[in-house]
């Protein structure tokens, strides 16, 4: 029981990225086609960045506690990224570069939503089935 | 010695008097003229050479082997283009008499040898590329083993320019104007080449590899290259090879010196820019309604038709546009009113009107010239076409005809009532500010400026000061005394009677001169050290958001309260060479970008003039400017009975120039082409809306396109800058510069049309926006190669088919690009590290050449030097003849002679430089009387003397030709270090210094990776 809860938790951490990184794509694209002005997207996108990373964080730390060694370890190069945006000051969009940086801010966003979709598909399928492995061998032992 | 340089075909051809003969033998370091027949030039054995058709082998030796002279200079004929004037003692690198050149007389090669040496190498006659420009002397033509009836046909056009030496600038022999007039008028580009081609007919070689058949394609430079066959009769090979001689390259041949194995450049030989700017004509001549260079300038003249002939054009792909330059001549932009009805424009790609659309259907419908859409006429707009097809107004519509035109903007254009001209001063009252006497000489310029201010009646006005404190003014009319109020709550700024901080200058005219009369007495016993800066900032913003405007901040120390506080940085010589250098040109609290961006929203534009001798941390202040389309002025320790007059001017040019405020600007083109990148000080608004509080003359902007299209089927592409601004005077305007360009296939026709002034303008800004996220040296690298891999590309065009061991060649039309590279490498803004510039004075450089025009930016980068002596003593040279001081010499510690006075002038300063062994009469008249003193204490003022007042004279001529800036006066003698090192030596460009190569051998580095390919 507590391993569902578990994966509901991951899985929901997952979705909620997800939302995030999307959403920050949309602004990226509105602004593109100029149907909002630089100023208003950096606001919206400045915004979730940095529950983004919490999010991220929390994820990743989670996976760690749980002692989902593979899921965790998954996670880590998307922390680490993180982490040294945040220590270049770079994490925040900077709304006066924000149109030269804007192809870098994209490809970015959208290597982290694949990347999430990834973990995602690896969390619902993969890991599932494995881990349901598990239970059965561990099932069969005890019987 | 070897330049092959195509020689300015003509030269042979014309008389021996012809102003070229005579010039050449003159040294060019004596302003005095011919001094040549003293000292014959070793490598020039045959004088004058006779027409060449008379004697075409004799002759050819010395012709094609001397071309360095003039060809290496073709600006001799534009500046002494009037025929009149005694031959131009220019002989470009002619050795001087005495003159330090003299130590080359070496010329290696005695003439005889050299052409026996040459022709072999070169093997063909293809050496001799015809240097394009120059003016095909017809009388050769019948020697051509192929003898093009075109070139013939197009000889009296030619013939005409010939006469009086002509101005150089049609450095593109097929296209220029003359010719092209001649043959074909309108988009001539196709239409020349089948008559070219058919000239060309029996070209088999050219079949052979896929280069020949470019040139094929692109000849449209045809008739020049019979001349070159012609330059070197003994060595021409059979016809088939000639024909590769219709390439308008230019070549350096390297040659081993005496005694050393190594190759090298003869420094005589290497073209260099003295002429400055020159504008190409060529495009105003093929596209007569274009508009004129000064607006808009492509990096090459031509659109390449595919993106894989885009890649191959290694250079920038761009423009530079400057779109409130001041118009050419005196004209004025006309200014046209469609009221009531609005402005015309396609509906689909929304380009306003311009002379390249058509009226169709007996004028109901025009069709847009860049999308092609077939719009409807609005009926305020019909007009009936005439026979011809043409308007019958269209002479009445100076939108139809002319490139540049501003239309009054309607309403809905508007996105709020148009604003006054409004300015808001933001003054650094604190110790070392009162000290420097800054305050009083601000005060005294706005002063005498209240009269010129843009806008009359509705200019508005305000001010602001600040220390620890902030202190605002209230000027409302109805007092006699201007009231000061100080705030001194760092954190949490409000500002105090809104309403009477800004105030109409017509209504309040009086307290504003009162408070500027008393403004610098108010503080003169201030001793407060504390600067509040960001406070202030914050403060002035929330005074100026209502209604935008300039805001101009005089600061003169580091910003050390409140937010937006800064620290010593830059001090650590080991930050330099690691990856973290970028950051100290980077602002240091990201205060300042979020204020910039708030700025840039609100309309407002910032000017920032630093004073102090200490750091600044221009990198930070800088970027308020930079994002709000402002400028940086930097005085480094200021000190007002020095730098005082410099202050002036420049402060009163920035209050009385045209601006344009809250403005927007586009640059529209047809589909298939966008501009993806833009460099300069402005905010991005959308992905292609330059957002610009404040602009004027003064400031250009650049930008790169990309093809996004695989293949461009149009034969012309258009470009439209639409400048969307509120004039002085309270109107809404749109000014529109339209443009048009070929579509070309061929990658030799890009290099032929190329504009240097512009890549180098954009090389530049690339340049300076790379050592923000880089090393110095990574700068300077990509500078480097990038001229590298576009005069490789151009090699591979010409190396199947000619051998070019040992030289560099180059097309005519980027023959001075190499020398400015090294001087971009070399400036102020890029050059070494740590230890040779100051990092404020570093970053105020690379501001500056963020936002300077083409013309500004290239004397900056390779200013001129001329030698004044001579006119200074000559008392028989009218005192307004200065002609003979506008002979600018090459960049180098050899042209300097130790008797003589020169000024340098880069545009922003002028260097004069007094020869160790000058006679002190000059330094007398010119100094007074402690002549003798240490000239760092000197101001050079005017004495009463005849010398004095013509230096003057001079100084003001410098001055009036570009009054952006003024250029202060530094005295610097002979041997004074370590003044003169920094002052002058530092900027000789040509010479080695330190770790930097000279012009010699940075040619030899560039031709050298060039080769290996």
């Amino acid at each position: 029981m507590a391993d569902l809860f578990v994966w509901l938790i991951s899985f929901f951490l997952l979705i909620a990225l997800l939302v995030l990184i999307t959403f920050q794509l949309m602004c990226l694209a509105d602004l593109e086609f100029d149907y909002i002005n630089p100023y208003d997207s950096s606001t919206r996108i400045n915004r979730v960045v940095m529950p983004e990373f919490i999010t991220q964080a929390v994820l990743c730390f989670f996976y760690l506690v749980t002692r989902h060694w593979i899921m965790a370890l998954f996670c880590v190069p998307y922390l680490l990224f993180n982490i040294r945006l945040y220590r270049r000051r770079m994490h925040l969009i900077d709304v006066t570069e924000i149109f030269n940086l804007l192809s870098w801010e994209k490809k970015q966003r959208l290597i982290k939503l694949f990347y999430l979709v990834f973990i995602l598909f690896l969390s619902v399928f993969w890991y599932r089935q494995f881990e349901r492995l598990n239970c059965l061998s561990i099932l069969w032992i005890s019987l | 010695m070897g330049t092959e340089n195509p020689g300015r075909p003509t030269f042979p051809s014309r008389p021996a008097s012809s102003p070229f003969g005579a010039a050449q033998p003159v040294t060019p370091f004596s302003s005095t003229g011919p001094v040549a027949g003293s000292e014959p030039p070793p490598y020039r054995p045959t004088p004058p050479a006779p027409p060449q058709a008379a004697t075409p082998f004799s002759s050819a030796g010395p012709a094609a082997a001397r071309p360095g002279a003039p060809g290496f200079r073709p600006a001799p004929p534009g500046r002494f283009s009037d025929p009149s004037i005694p031959p131009p003692p220019r002989a470009s690198n002619a050795p001087p008499p005495g003159g330090p050149y003299q130590q080359f007389p070496a010329a290696p090669f005695p003439p005889t040898t050299q052409q026996q040496q040459r022709a072999p190498m070169m093997g063909q006659a293809s050496q001799a590329p015809p240097f394009p420009a120059s003016l095909p002397a017809q009388p050769q033509m019948p020697f051509v083993p192929m003898g093009s009836p075109p070139s013939q046909s197009a000889a009296p056009a030619h013939l005409g320019p010939n006469a009086p030496p002509p101005t150089f600038q049609p450095t593109f022999p097929g296209y220029p104007s003359k010719q092209a007039g001649a043959e074909m008028q309108a988009p001539p580009m196709h239409s020349n080449f089948p008559a070219n081609q058919g000239n060309y007919g029996p070209a088999p070689p050219a079949a052979a590899s896929p280069f020949l058949s470019h040139q094929g394609g692109y000849v449209p430079s045809p008739p020049m290259a019979p001349p070159v066959g012609m330059q070197q009769p003994g060595s021409v090979p059979p016809m088939g090879s000639v024909q590769g001689l219709a390439e308008d390259f230019n070549a350096l041949t390297m040659q081993t010196r005496p005694g050393t194995m190594d190759p090298l450049f003869d420094p005589k030989e290497l073209p260099r820019p003295l002429e400055g700017d020159v504008e190409s004509k060529n495009l105003a001549d093929m596209y007569p309604m274009n508009c004129s260079p000064r607006y808009v300038r492509l990096t090459t003249s031509a659109v390449p038709s595919s993106q894989s002939l885009a890649s191959r054009w290694h250079l920038p792909l761009g423009a530079v546009v400057c779109p409130l330059a001041e118009p050419p001549g005196g004209e004025e932009v006309p200014i046209v009113n469609f009221a009531p009805a609005s402005v015309v424009r396609c509906r689909r790609c929304r380009t306003y009107v311009n002379p390249y659309m058509t009226f169709t259907e007996a004028g109901r419908k025009f069709r847009c010239n860049v999308c092609t859409l077939l719009n409807d006429v609005p009926s305020e707009y019909y007009a009936q076409l005439d026979a011809t097809g043409k308007r019958v107004d269209i002479n009445q519509r100076p939108e139809l005809t002319k490139g540049t035109v501003e239309f009054v903007a309607p309403a809905e254009y508007m996105v709020r009532p148009p604003m006054p001209p409004v300015y808001f001063f933001l003054i650094d009252v604190s110790i070392s500010a009162v000290r420097s006497g800054m305050i009083e000489v601000v005060a005294n310029t706005i002063k005498s400026c209240l009269d010129e201010l843009p806008g009359f009646p509705r200019t508005q006005i305000g001010f602001a000061t600040f220390d620890s404190t902030i202190h605002f003014y209230n000027m409302k009319s109805s007092l006699t005394q201007p009231q000061m109020l100080v705030v001194s709550d760092l954190d949490d700024i409000f500002i105090p009677l809104p309403d009477d901080l800004l105030v109409n200058l017509s209504e309040s005219r009086s307290v504003v001169e009162t408070f500027l009369d008393s403004l610098s007495t108010m503080f003169q016993d201030n001793v407060n050290l504390e600067s509040a800066f960001g406070p202030a900032l914050k403060s002035a913003f929330m005074v100026m958001s209502q209604l935008g405007g300039k805001l101009l901040i005089f600061q003169n120390s580091l910003p050390s309260l409140g937010v937006g506080r800064l620290k010593l940085r830059g001090d650590d010589s080991r930050v330099y060479g690691t990856d973290k250098e970028h950051g100290l040109r980077l602002p240091e609290d990201p205060f300042y970008k979020q204020m910039a961006a708030e700025f840039s929203k609100y309309q407002i534009s910032t000017n920032v003039y630093a004073f102090s001798d200490k750091y600044t941390d221009i990198a930070s202040l800088g970027t308020l400017a930079k994002y709000t389309a402002g400028q940086v002025y930097y005085y480094p320790a200021f000190q007002s009975a020095i730098h005082g007059e410099k202050l002036r001017h420049e402060l009163r040019r920035d209050l009385t120039r045209e601006t344009a405020w809250e403005a927007v600007m586009r640059i529209r083109c047809a589909k298939g082409v966008r501009f993806t990148t833009y460099h300069g000080n402005f905010m991005l608004r959308s992905t292609d809306l330059l957002a610009l509080p404040a602009v004027d003359c003064d400031k250009a902007f650049a930008m790169q396109l990309s093809l996004e299209e695989t293949l461009l089927t149009t034969q012309t592409m258009y470009f439209q800058v639409a400048l969307l601004y509120t004039a002085s005077c309270g109107e809404r305007r749109i000014r529109v510069h339209t443009m048009a360009v070929p579509v070309v296939t061929e990658l030799a026709d890009i290099y032929r049309l190329a504009d240097t002034g512009a890549i180098v303008s954009l090389l530049s800004r690339l340049a300076i926006e790379k050592t923000l996220s880089q090393k110095l040296e990574d700068a300077r690298t990509a500078v480097q190669l990038r001229i590298v891999k576009g005069l490789r590309e151009y090699r591979n065009l010409y190396a199947v088919q000619h051998r070019l061991a040992n030289r560099m060649i180059y097309p005519e039309s980027l023959k001075f690009l190499m020398l400015y590279g090294l001087a971009l490498c070399r400036s102020t803004a890029l050059r070494g590290g740590y230890g040779d510039v100051p990092l404020d004075e570093r970053c105020a450089a690379g501001h500056i050449i963020m936002t300077v025009t083409i013309k500004r930016l290239l004397k900056l980068l390779y200013p001129s030097l001329i030698r004044l002596d001579e006119y200074l003593l000559k008392a028989s040279v009218p005192a307004d003849d200065l002609k003979s001081v506008e002979r600018r010499l090459p960049l180098t510690g050899e042209s300097l002679d130790s008797r003589g006075l020169y000024i340098y002038d880069d545009g922003f300063r002028c260097i004069i430089w007094f020869g160790r062994v000058i006679s002190p009469d000059i330094a007398k008249n010119l100094l007074g009387a402690d002549f003798a003193a240490e000239l760092s204490k000197t101001t050079l003022g005017e004495q009463d003397n005849e010398m004095s007042r013509r230096l003057m004279r001079v100084l003001e001529k410098l001055r009036n030709t570009d009054r952006a800036y003024y250029q202060l006066s530094h005295l610097v003698r002979q041997g004074e270090q370590p003044k003169e090192g920094f002052l002058l030596l530092a900027n000789l460009v040509e010479d080695q210094m330190g770790g930097n190569s000279g012009y010699a051998e940075w040619m030899l580095q560039i031709s050298r990776q060039v080769q290996q390919s």
